[in-house]
């Protein structure tokens, strides 16, 4: 990180080929398709690059790297709300589309698994289990306390088992 | 079901998930490169702090010396107790208003919940140290009201030109952290100044402009983050 603020190029490509991965996952989980996960990975870079002067050698990257994505995360919803609900009074009929159900012996996606929780328990659950960061960090980035965390983690994994549970765990 | 359970399916569920296109990531990176200059990180956390309280000093001082010390010179021993209380709330203050520029930073506590404590510090101390129970002439203690909260926009528009190249994810927050901080310059500048010493006045007209300024500040940093085409 220090080496892509000095002007670094190879530094900045290595950090897009390494951290891109798990921010893709962080997206993917909660927009409707791929090309708007592409969409906001595209952005999150433009905007970390934006703002790179912000992040201070010794501290954590990942914090300030997902505060920063959160940030574009919470816009894109604002703006595609906005969106849709100009649409959604010019559509006479719209189809929404049924959910996606794992088929039997099939893997449940991420995104069915996470559905029954809150999006601020979503949120702590990837940030813990998808992009694999510690709870100080999840603290850092959501800006909040590691308490709050702890708890929002704990209240989603006893849903995650009442919903395990319902759909008789893994098939 | 154990937790090492539920973990073990959302690692599936997570490794489950396609990479992005590795074209898409050469892309990205492609785009950097012509606007990819070395750039200065933001000084530490302890600099920015001192920097905003010298400020918030500053700005105190010179509006004090412009309307008069008649306060401080007025004050007991004692009542002097009120300056270590708002060394301390501007202390925190800045460094909330420092956490909120700056993306990923450790938290104390939220700027709302630091304009509630510090409201609240500075309403006991007034009530412990100002007993004074007349009210004299109350309503032309707006002035005060007026003098603070004017004082306090020098003091944000300091501390937002040493801030300026930092990032707020939340504006409204940074906002509020902004305008208590900004608000404790005024009400500093007023304790140096005012020799009105009725509780009721120093209750009301003095700690208002704390949350007029935090209200000010929440309601700037919301409409420029509006109107920042970066955000949108």
């Amino acid at each position: 990180m220090a080496r892509y603020q000095q002007g670094d190029f190879a530094a900045a490509t290595a950090l897009v080929q390494r951290l891109s991965p798990q921010l893709h996952r962080f997206f993917a989980v909660q927009v409707s398709s791929r090309a708007s996960a592409d969409d906001l990975l595209q952005e999150t870079w433009l905007r970390l690059h934006q703002v790179r002067h912000t992040y201070r050698p010794g501290e954590p990257v990942l914090p300030w790297l997902y505060a920063v994505a959160r940030n574009l995360r919470v816009d894109h919803y604002r703006k595609a709300g906005r969106t849709s609900a100009r649409e959604q009074s010019l559509d006479e009929s719209p189809e929404i589309p049924a959910p996606r159900t794992a088929a039997a012996g099939s893997t449940l996606t991420m995104e069915e698994l996470l559905a029954p929780l809150p999006p601020s328990q979503r949120e702590v659950v990837e940030m813990l289990k998808v992009c694999g960061m510690s709870l100080e960090e999840v603290a850092r980035a959501t800006s909040s306390s590691v308490g709050s965390v702890k708890q929002k983690a704990f209240r989603a994994y006893q849903k995650l088992r009442e919903h395990l549970g319902n759909i008789g765990g893994l098939s | 079901m154990r937790d090492r359970e539920i973990d073990d399916i959302l690692k599936k569920a997570a490794q489950a998930q396609p990479d992005p296109d590795p074209a898409l990531l050469s892309r990205i990176a492609a785009s950097m490169q012509p606007t990819l200059r070395p750039v200065r990180p933001l000084p530490p956390t302890w600099v920015l702090a001192c920097g905003l309280g010298a400020i918030c000093l500053a700005v105190a001082m010179a509006g004090a010396a412009g309307l008069g010390f008649y306060g401080v010179h007025k004050m007991s021993g004692v009542q002097t107790v009120i300056f270590a209380a708002l060394a301390v709330v501007t202390g925190r203050a800045a460094m909330a208003w420092i956490a909120a520029m700056i993306p990923g930073s450790r938290r104390q506590e939220t700027p709302a919940a630091l304009l509630g404590i510090a409201c609240v510090i500075l309403l006991a101390l007034f009530a412990i140290l100002f007993p004074d129970l007349h009210t004299v002439r109350f309503m032309r203690g707006v002035s005060c009201l007026e003098v603070g909260v004017l004082a306090a926009i020098p003091a944000a528009l300091a501390g937002w030109l040493l801030l300026r190249r930092g990032f707020a994810v939340d504006p409204a927050a940074a906002g509020i952290a902004a305008g208590t901080l900004a608000g404790l310059a005024g009400i500093t500048m007023l304790e140096f100044h005012c020799p009105n010493f009725q509780m009721w006045h120093v209750l009301v007209w003095h700690t208002a402009v704390l949350p007029i300024s935090a209200a000010v500040g929440a309601l700037v940093a919301w409409l420029v983050g509006r109107r920042n085409p970066a955000r949108d």
